[in-house]
């Protein structure tokens, strides 16, 4: 079987590159860590004078990049699918910013309480995407019929309003125009171990979750009605699927802010390599997205030194073009 | 339960209109029906209530004996399948991948697909001649190919009943009647009950068993091609004219488009003597320039008659065979008195008959201009041995009378109707 032996040196490939975008990203920085080291410490439990650095700085900011790209890329592949449009990820429908405000809120009002083991803001995150998920699909929608240049429009203009209304929020509230470039241009500078644990929480379970409806998702590109007279509940599947990616999003944003173009980039790179069934593209383009996020992150942090580029902008440089591409290419 | 598919008093309608009104239908198993009308009637409509994507606002809607509310979505695409109009995928996929859609109401999310599965599939495949796309991309495929793929998709769901939604329109007439030959087969080969949408009246009426007419929403007329497809039903339905011949090898009609322009009418009256078919083109040609025709005497049934009850012409007429009677005799006459010009035919003429020419010996008929065709032929068309012959040479020696061919008998008409006008 070709086609077996190709999946499987695709996934093969990807995962060692996956490896040694790990290694190499903590090794690079300010301060250089070889391999040999990042494994001393990390296998041997031996302590160096860059344990600190190691430890407490890189690994929890890549081990975050790794899950936030995943993330993304996944949510990114799968909203795809929905919607049945390449152009389509959380970042250009404006859920990544609703749930950027969303967090904000929950900052800046100081809103307290926790469930579950989730943060308030994660959760507000999660409801600010949502809301404004349903908002620009209604505003994008005519009698049923929802026209994707519509629905790019709708959100790309809600994007740029909720980015105003965090920014003044942040201005009202925190003089910190650091704070504002986070929760607009998405940063991994502010890691910790906790914001990696609760990530993880969410995020790989809501990714294996998406992965369960791989099926049905290929199913649609077949389109709705095709679907239900194939014996899916389109509607009912829809929410679902757009209720975890919410949860996704609302995670990524609440520890990373809005990071854009990844998740629209990623699943393409992949279905032009793996083809389109989304058994495959749904944990390919995570691995893609965790790749390409832990190397935008390490590029950004690295290029110009001292100097950190937020991750965000590295992705929106090398993602506006690409989505530029597609947008020309589909018409 | 020997119904496939059974509705009931159903109506449907977005906000206050009414799309469908009141339909009752049974469709029978392993049957082929098709349902026609014009654009709007609610065909589509109907076959999406069918097909479960709308749900009647008033009514009910059976399905192998089961009420269609009450089955999810799964067990109704084990039970039916659609083949729309146009499919095109907006991410590729390869035709095997495509076609194993089809598995997915039989698919568990946990277990996934098994050998028979992709059994089934390969088998639908070789069916509707498309195992040899298998590893090519669906997109790439021509329509026809596209659609015998779509077909094989939705056999793979082992449906009792196949919908289809105009799954023709968007092909050649090569594709046309591909898919059309390979649904009735399949029709046949797996009992299954077809319901189609066409447009195409001739591809509707060559595949059907049974044709359904929808117009306003309504069921307008149904039964066989036959029963449904008249040049009445047809007028009443899509508001067009046309003519139907039923094919005497298939019992199926075909249907003709008329273009029918203003016919400009005159004030002259031609009356025709002919039978046989052969005063058929004289007939059309004459009524169609505006002349005011009629025609005798006329064996019932032959194509001459046929013509004229067509085109509601005063006639003449007896039954065939029988030697014409007094009665049709003297309808003739007076025919023949109150026209302004009397064509005679080259028609055979033999002992039935030959009281058609007797009649153009009567007193009332001396001063009328008479045109005679076929002259040259008449010994030949004479069966009855001289007798005709010899009432033709005192006719043809009537000062009114002139032995001429069409041309010259069409540019006397002609230039009478233009002198003529009403």
């Amino acid at each position: 079987m070709n086609a077996k032996l190709k999946n499987y040196s695709i996934l093969f490939i990807m995962l060692a590159s996956l490896i040694i975008a790990i290694v190499a990203a903590v090794g690079l920085g300010a301060v250089r860590i070889p391999a040999r080291e990042f494994a001393e410490i990390l296998l041997l439990g031996n302590e160096t004078e860059n344990s600190t650095i190691l430890l407490q700085i890189r690994l929890p900011r890549v081990l975050l990049s790794l899950v936030i790209g995943a993330g993304l890329a996944a949510v990114g592949a799968v909203m795809q699918g929905i919607f049945k449009n390449p152009l389509v990820d959380s970042y250009t429908l404006g859920m990544s910013s609703g749930a950027a405000l969303g967090a904000v809120i929950s900052i800046v009002t100081g809103v307290g309480f926790s469930f579950a083991g989730l943060s308030t803001t994660g959760v507000f995150a999660f409801i600010g995407a949502v809301t404004t998920l349903f908002f620009v699909y209604n505003l994008a929608r005519n009698k049923n019929a929802v026209a994707v240049n519509s629905l790019l429009l709708a959100g790309v203009a809600v994007s740029y309003f909720l980015a105003a209304v965090i920014s003044f929020l942040m201005l009202l509230n925190d003089d910190n125009i650091q704070q504002i470039v986070f929760w607009t241009m998405g940063s991994l500078s502010l890691t910790s171990w906790s914001k990696v644990a609760m990530s993880y929480m969410v995020i790989v379970p809501g990714i294996l979750g998406l992965m369960l409806f791989a099926r049905e998702l290929n199913i649609f590109a077949m389109g709705d009605e095709a679907a239900q007279y194939l014996g899916i509940d389109v509607e009912k599947l829809k929410r679902i699927l757009l209720v975890i990616c919410s949860m996704i999003v609302g995670a990524v944003v609440s520890v990373s802010g809005t990071i854009g173009f990844l998740g629209l980039v990623a699943p393409h790179i992949i279905r032009m390599i793996a083809g389109s069934d989304n058994r495959r593209v749904i944990p390919y383009s995570a691995l893609l997205g965790a790749i390409l996020l832990i190397a935008s992150d390490t590029l950004g942090r690295t290029l110009i030194q001292p100097v950190e580029i937020p991750v965000g902008v590295m992705t929106s440089i090398m993602g506006g073009p690409f989505f530029i591409f597609l947008l020309r290419k589909q018409r | 339960m020997d119904y496939s598919i059974k509705i009931e008093n159903l109506s449907f309608g977005y906000n206050e209109d009414l799309v469908l009104k009141n339909v009752d239908l049974v469709f029978q198993k392993a049957g082929f029906t098709s349902i026609v009308g014009p654009n709007g009637s609610g065909k589509s409509t109907l076959l999406k209530q069918i097909s479960g994507i709308l749900r009647p606002s008033q009514g009910s809607l059976n399905i192998e004996g089961v009420n269609v509310e009450r089955i999810n979505k799964k067990d109704i695409a084990r039970l039916m399948a659609v083949v729309p109009q146009n499919t095109a995928l907006e991410f590729d996929y390869k035709v095997m991948d495509v076609v194993m859609m089809g598995r997915y109401p039989y698919i568990s999310r946990f277990k996934g697909e098994t050998p028979k599965d992709r059994e089934i599939a390969i088998e639908n495949m070789k069916y509707t001649n498309t195992y040899q796309f298998r590893d090519r991309s669906f997109n790439q495929l021509s329509g026809g190919e596209r659609q015998r793929v779509i077909l094989a998709q939705a056999l793979t769901q082992q449906p009792k009943i196949l919908l289809l939604d105009e799954p023709i329109s968007h092909l050649d007439l090569q594709h046309q009647i591909e898919i059309m030959t390979l649904i009735k087969k399949l029709s046949m080969d797996q009992q299954l009950t077809v319901v189609a949408v066409l447009h195409d009246l001739n591809i509707a009426a060559a595949y059907s068993d049974y044709i359904i007419m929808m117009k306003s929403g309504e069921i307008n007329f149904q039964g066989t091609p036959v029963e449904a497809f008249t040049i009445q039903n047809i007028r009443s339905v899509f508001n067009i004219d046309v003519d139907v011949e039923v094919s005497a090898h298939t019992n199926k009609p075909y249907i003709y488009t008329v273009t029918r322009h203003e016919i400009k009418k005159n004030c002259v009256k031609a009356h025709v003597i002919c039978g046989g078919g052969s005063g058929s083109e004289i007939i059309s040609n004459l009524f169609n320039s505006g002349f005011e025709v009629s025609a005798g005497v006329l064996s019932i049934g032959d194509l001459d008659w046929k013509i004229s009850k067509d085109f509601e012409l005063k006639v003449a007429e007896d039954i065939p065979f029988a030697r014409i009677s007094d009665a049709a005799y003297s309808i003739n006459k007076k025919l023949a008195t109150d026209a302004d010009y009397i064509i005679v035919t080259d028609f055979y003429i033999g002992k039935a008959n030959i009281r058609n020419i007797e009649v153009l010996l009567e007193a009332e008929l001396e001063n009328k201009p008479i045109l005679i065709l076929g002259d040259e032929s008449i010994a030949k068309r004479d069966i009855t041995e001289g007798a005709a012959l010899s009432l033709y040479n005192k006719i043809k020696n009537k000062k009114s009378s002139v032995a001429v061919s069409r041309e010259e008998m069409y540019s006397i008409l002609n230039n009478a109707g233009v002198t003529n006008e009403c």
